[in-house]
């Protein structure tokens, strides 16, 4: 069965000759070789054989030509992976499924043809680049078109109106009626900074009959300080912002992350132009007034694990390219080579990580020189107290017949009191001995050498002896151990190198009685004296010189201020390294060279290579330029999705042929065009959308509409959207009173009762991400992501019902409404008027005034109804 | 105009809402609508159920399911063909310190240390050509639970539940169990860019009240009395709401799950309090959390989830480095409650319909592990290369060791199986053709199998 696909997936690739040709050696031959075989015979040259090009198979090794083109039974790679071969047998260790050797053997029978190209590298299969794949419509130029015509010029206020209606009316649809005020003040405080308007300001809204009254509000939205604590937040989404690292073990927090999230929030605030906001994530280090850019590098310093990653964050997050899909072989669908995926990553490769101090260099110095000068201090106290441990855990080692002895008397081994009389009537050391009775009191022991320690035929003289030799063999094992590691104690190091070791018994005896190691219930060898415990053995004037030591530690590092302010951000590396492609996405198995340079397909001909440093100023200019047919288009479409709920490219970090293609392509260029007309103003583009006719549609669905466009995919209402974490927690905050304001600073994790700041400077983390927002569809900050999404599940419904933080929140709610208004009917109105901006029906009135008869506390709990309801949590 | 909770629930049973009657009596509720109501698969199904019991840190094949007399004969020599590459340098040959024996009428060769798991080898598949592509634990994590490499891919359960729903709706359909985490943590069971709904919920099975496994589950300010009220008043307001709105699936769901959320909290008070069980099925799986979380699962398999993965500890327990004699505890540990459990599932007829998984991310080294890492050089470095899991019930032939690795069990030589391989087996038996069940995301389709994946007719039953 496998055979058989195998053989029919081989035999598509043959050429049309039936020869194995180029394509059949890149399916077929290759990975056989490079997944077998490169490992050891290129670089590392097993046998003298080098297997990476023809030339060299034919040159082959120790033992003659690998290769005899046309007789694959003569040739030696043939017999060794036949393992027929009297002396070698290929791989070492294992065999090739059958249909690599028949690869190999086709392959050889037809000429062992090794496509041209170079020896290592051929390039990839030849991905041409032209007007055709230029001609998609996401890398045509944007051109501002011309408002199309419409019947209903009454309703098309704007501009923005007449593209949305000439596409309505195209179908026949007719947009339903505009949002009431109250819906609409609601949806656009919502919009713009995640926050419910309040009472007083939808009565404002609602009484202002002037013709600019939205306008102004609008203009106090995008003015708040929310505005960016909002719109920042769904740039973090693209940011994969997290407040720690994806260790695999441990937490790992990265302490001055969030000033990068806090400069993400003021860029928006102070509504810095989108293309400097691009360029300074990319190359904030070589920007003029670099103080004010340099934060944004947290964008790509912030990257989780991986070199890759940033190749995707930049691709899908500014350019809504999955460039990521080229890493191992052609983009299937988009013009995207894989010499362009390694062009790119390859610039990433030559920056490392970095630190931009917010301190004066003389700050800096001071706290790294004192910081070392502390290090070194403890460090000697560690060593001056495990050297005495030692010695001291040697002595007692030799006097283990005597311990033996005194515990094999006793009765009861957990009896202190015997423990305590034996210590003094032998002369021994009580705690050393209460450690014994201890030890020899476990059922088992890792060695054997203490089985039979009960016994009065135990020999404790061969059994110490035992253990002084254990010991010495250790002592012994170490010194040849740092010759052979020649000082080095780096990763790979430590892995590969071989070195020696006790003997398994012997060294369960070794570290069980007189090493530092923790092991079962104990803190070290029971022998050796951790820490302060050493000190009572210690001669006074060596007692004295230790605690002098710790005196000096503990001043040095109650002195070390704290650790200065800085930017995590990124740096061009001296030296670059030119880069290649890795074929199939394999370090071991290299192609052609990849220089640093911007995607093929978004320039004419073939793309210049960058020239300055690892090509971070070229790339971060070409993306953030007018120029680019994507930053702009991209950019917009992310802004008309949040207000909308739904983009006019439905796939936000895809523009590529397996996107959705854009429901209004005039619009969305004229968007970009406006977007660049406005120097790139984010601010400037809301007031544009949202004081269209188009923005203040109701929700409401009529027919025929529904039927002919369910999705309403071209805008004939408004849609519908549940909250996303952010503004839901911060809303239960702010309807109860209690929402703390306070901008900027360390992550508190949401969890904290304490913590009742906006859910943006929550603690966001890889890890394992905080349960609240695991729970409401927090986006995953491994990944940059596209989109929000939003499911209804039990599992936070049990949120409502039970959390504490919504009964704390509903307790609060009640309080504030006690103090505001007499009498539950007055209390009901102004809870209405404080969570959905209006005033409760009839039926909702009675239903509540029945509720809040029915006993004690009846207001914190009605008040938990209200704020678990669908009204509250739904934007129209 | 007010529709009553009476009403509701009457029309509820006539198909227009989410829940069956039966949630009213007691039995387990269906519904008929909603992310995670049960879906049928894309052809007949033979398993509806999986348990993934994770050896995690990297169980040793030699020491457990893969006998090598060769290494015991060669013990202390090189390996006549050569170490292959793993993470650290290893050095001679290692013999197992255990003694095989044949086991169950088949007679499969199952290590010493695992004689109550050796009872069931007549129900169980070894496949002992395993491999991954690297010595890493991350990787093959992630492999083994999500199908990619690489972080940001959803995790099998998830994909489970996507595809097929989940048959109880008053409790998760994707469980996890762990004392702590294991390497990685949460990442292992996300959903990734599959709706939130579909990410493992993790049970904490250190902890011995339900109301510790699942947050919020219960109120502890109201009656249950008083909760009722709340819910009929929210649900009163909520369709009010909903007639304004005319109509809407999103408010309409939200209600729905509200009604769920307040049984699961009596459903799952009971699914996981193991005091319900009585003593001598308590000794039966003995002490410990991988006994308590493969108990829970057997009750979690039993109530309808769809899939419970329990890991065997916090951390990497299996990856013993430095002394392979660690796996003769790790196995007194893990073998009660594993034959607890397969003979559980087997007597309540559910083995038939689930399929359990045994296994780690990758095996160990036959040759001993000699970097300056391991403390003591008696133990075995991570080995992609070859290695063994265990498959059973839900459609797999039991009784049966499938593929071979080579003569000292480095390298897997007889019909290599790739988890891909594994997860499109195991989707196969779940009605689920794994090149068809994808998501698009970000404007391309992907699958658990990523681009690989067959299904191993050779094991089926």
């Amino acid at each position: 069965m496998r055979l058989g696909l195998a053989l029919l997936a081989a035999s598509l690739a043959l050429g049309s000759d039936g020869k194995a040709g180029g394509e059949y050696f890149e399916m077929k031959v290759r990975p056989a070789l490079a997944n077998n075989c490169f490992s050891c015979h290129t670089s590392a040259k097993m046998g003298d054989l080098v297997m990476d090009s023809r030339e060299a198979l034919l040159r082959g090794g120790q033992s003659g030509p690998a290769v005899r083109p046309g007789d694959p039974d003569g040739s030696l790679l043939i017999q060794a992976v036949r393992q027929t071969h009297d002396r070698i047998k290929m791989p070492p260790g294992g065999r090739l499924p059958a249909s690599d050797i028949e690869a190999l053997e086709r392959w050889i029978r037809d000429g062992a043809e090794w496509p041209e190209h170079a020896s290592v590298s051929p390039a990839p299969a030849g991905l041409r680049i032209g007007e055709e794949q230029r001609a998609w419509w996401a890398f045509q130029p944007v051109r501002k078109p011309d408002p199309p015509p419409v019947k209903d010029e009454a309703w098309a206020r704007t501009t923005i109106d007449r593209f949305v209606l000439a596409r309505l009316e195209r179908e026949n649809l007719r947009p339903v009626r505009p949002a009431d005020r109250r819906t609409l003040i609601r949806r656009a405080s919502y919009d713009l900074t995640g926050l419910p308007p309040t009472p007083a300001e939808v009565d404002a809204f609602v009484a202002d009959r002037s013709a600019e009254a939205f306008e102004k509000v609008v203009d106090r939205l995008l003015a708040s300080p929310r505005y960016g604590e909002r719109w920042g937040r769904y740039w973090l989404d693209i940011a994969r912002y997290s407040d720690d690292k994806l260790n695999s073990t441990q937490d790992e927090p990265q302490p001055n992350v969030w000033r990068y999230r806090d400069w993400v929030i003021q860029a928006f605030n102070d509504d810095m132009p989108y293309d400097l906001f691009v360029k300074a994530q990319i190359v904030g280090d070589r920007m003029g007034d670099k103080e004010k850019y340099v934060a944004g590098l947290g964008f790509f310093a912030n990257s989780p694990q991986f070199q890759e990653d940033r190749v995707d964050a930049l691709g899908r997050g500014f350019l809504a390219l999955t460039v990521a899909c080229a890493q191992c072989h052609d983009h299937k669908f988009d013009p995207i080579p894989t010499r362009d995926y390694y062009s790119l990553l390859g610039i990433f490769r030559n920056t490392r990580a970095d630190k931009f101090p917010l301190a004066p260099p003389e700050v800096v110095e001071a706290y790294e020189s004192r910081k070392k000068a502390a290090d070194e201090r403890s460090k000697a106290v560690r060593e001056f107290e495990d050297s005495q441990a030692k010695q001291l855990a040697e002595i007692l080692a030799a006097q283990s017949p005597r311990y033996l002895k005194a515990v094999r008397a006793l009765a009861d081994l957990a009896d202190e009191r015997a423990i305590e009389e034996a210590a003094r009537s032998q002369s021994l050391d009580r705690e050393t001995l209460a450690r014994w009775a201890r030890y020899l009191g476990l059922e088992t022991h890792e060695h054997p050498f203490l089985q039979r320690w009960r016994e009065a035929a135990f020999d404790d003289g061969a059994f110490t002896a035992r253990l002084l030799a254990a010991v010495a063999e250790k002592k012994r094992i170490d010194r040849e151990n740092l010759i052979r590691l020649g000082g080095k104690d780096d990763d790979e190091s430590v892995r590969v190198i071989e070195v020696l070791s006790l003997e398994r018994d012997q060294y369960f005896l070794w570290r069980d009685l007189v090493s530092n190691e923790r092991f079962g219930k104990f803190d070290s060898g029971i022998l050796y004296y951790r820490g302060e415990k050493i000190d009572r053995f210690l001669a006074p004037q060596w007692k004295e010189h230790l605690a002098g030591l710790r005196a000096e530690r503990d001043r040095l590092s109650d002195e070390l201020p704290e650790e200065y302010p800085f930017l995590m951000s990124i740096a061009d590396v001296e030296k670059p390294k030119p880069m290649r492609v890795h074929l199939r996405g394999s370090e071991d198995n290299l192609g052609e060279e990849a220089p640093p340079q911007f995607l093929t397909v978004l320039g004419d001909g073939e793309p210049r290579p960058f020239t300055n440093g690892s090509g971070r100023l070229e790339l971060a200019n070409a993306i953030a330029s007018p120029e680019n047919p994507l930053t702009a288009r991209v950019a917009v479409n992310r802004i008309w999705g949040y207000h909308f709920g739904r983009p006019i490219v439905g796939t936000p970090g895809n523009f590529g042929k397996l996107g959705e293609a854009p429901t209004h392509p005039e619009l969305l260029d004229y968007l970009a065009a406006r977007l660049v007309e406005l120097k790139w103003s984010q601010k400037a583009l809301h007031r544009e959308i949202m004081l269209s006719n188009a923005y203040a549609l109701s929700a409401q669905s009529v027919e025929p509409n529904r039927t002919k466009d369910p999705d309403n995919k071209l805008v004939w209402r408004a849609n519908r959207q549940r909250l996303d974490v952010e503004p839901m927690r911060d809303t239960l905050l702010f309807v109860s009173g209690e929402l703390d304001e306070r901008r900027g600073g360390e992550a508190l994790e949401i969890g904290d009762d304490c913590n009742l700041r906006r859910t943006v400077y929550g603690f966001v983390s890889r890890r394992r991400l905080d349960s609240t927002l695991a729970l409401f569809d927090f986006p995953n900050p491994v990944a940059t992501s596209d989109a929000r999404i939003h499911t209804a599940t039990p599992l936070q419904q049990l949120y409502f019902l039970n959390s504490e933080f919504i009964q704390e929140r509903a307790g609060a709610f009640a309080l504030r409404l006690r103090s505001s208004a007499r009498g539950d009917r007055e209390r009901i109105r102004e809870a209405y008027r404080i969570l959905l901006q209006r005033e409760p029906l009839a039926p909702e009135l009675r239903l509540g005034l029945t509720y809040l008869a029915s006993g004690q506390d009846a207001w914190r709990r009605y008040a938990q109804v209200l704020l678990s309801s669908n009204e509250l949590l739904f934007v129209d | 105009m007010a529709v009553t909770r009476r009403e509701m629930l009457a029309r509820a049973g006539a198909g227009f809402g989410a829940f069956g009657v039966n949630a009213l009596f007691g039995a387990p509720a269906r519904t008929t609508s909603g992310a995670l109501a049960p879906r049928t698969p894309h052809f007949a199904a033979r398993a509806t159920r999986v348990v993934y019991l994770f050896l995690n840190g990297g169980p040793s094949q030699v020491d457990t399911f893969d006998p090598k007399p060769m290494l015991t004969k060669h013990h202390g020599s090189p390996a006549p063909s050569g170490n292959l590459k793993t993470e650290r340098l290893t050095g001679n040959l290692l013999k197992s310190p255990f003694e095989f024996r044949r086991c169950g009428r088949s007679g499969t060769e199952v290590s010493e240390i695992f004689p109550k798991l050796g009872e069931h080898m007549d129900d169980i598949c070894v496949i002992r050509s395993m491999h991954v592509e690297q010595p890493f634990h991350e990787p093959s994590l992630f492999m083994f639970n999500c199908g990619h490499r690489i972080a940001g891919h959803p995790s099998m359960g998830a994909w489970l539940t996507y595809g097929l729903g989940t048959e109880n709706q008053n409790l998760p359909g994707f469980l996890v169990l762990c004392p702590g985490f294991p390497v990685i943590g949460p990442q292992l069971w996300t959903s990734a860019y599959l709706p939130a709904i579909h990410q493992g919920v993790h049970l904490p099975n250190n902890e011995r009240e339900p109301e510790k496994l699942v947050r919020h589950l219960q109120n502890h300010e109201l009656s249950p009395a008083q909760q009722r009220g709340q819910l009929d008043l929210l649900e009163r307001l909520n369709r009010l709401h909903l007639e304004r709105a005319g109509g809407d699936p999103q408010l309409e769901a939200r209600i729905q799950s509200m009604e769920v959320a307040y049984r699961m909290q009596s459903e799952a008070m009971d699914a996981f309090d193991l005091s319900k069980e009585p003593r001598h099925v308590l000794d039966r799986y003995g002490e410990g959390d991988f006994a308590r979380g493969c108990l829970l699962a057997r009750r979690a398999i039993e109530r309808g989830v769809r899939m419970v993965q329990v890991y065997y500890g916090n951390g990497q327990p299996w990856d013993n480095h430095d002394d392979i004699l660690k796996h003769r505890e790790l196995a007194a540990d893990s073998d009660a409650p594993i034959g607890a459990l397969l003979s559980d599932l087997k007597s309540l007829g559910l083995l038939d319909e689930t399929i359990v998984l045994i296994g780690g991310e990758f095996g160990r080294t036959p040759s001993v592990e000699v970097s300056a890492v391991a403390k003591v050089h008696n133990g075995r470095d991570h080995n992609n290369h070859g290695f063994s899991i265990l498959l059973a019930g839900g459609g797999i032939k039991g009784g049966i060791a499938y593929g071979a690795t080579d003569d000292f069990g480095f390298k897997a030589v007889d019909k290599p199986v790739h988890p891909h391989d594994v997860h499109a087996t195991m989707l196969h038996l779940l009605g689920l053709d794994h090149t068809r069940l994808t998501f698009r995301y970000s404007g391309r389709d992907f699958r658990l199998t990523d681009v690989g994946g067959r299904v191993i007719e050779e094991i089926l039953a």
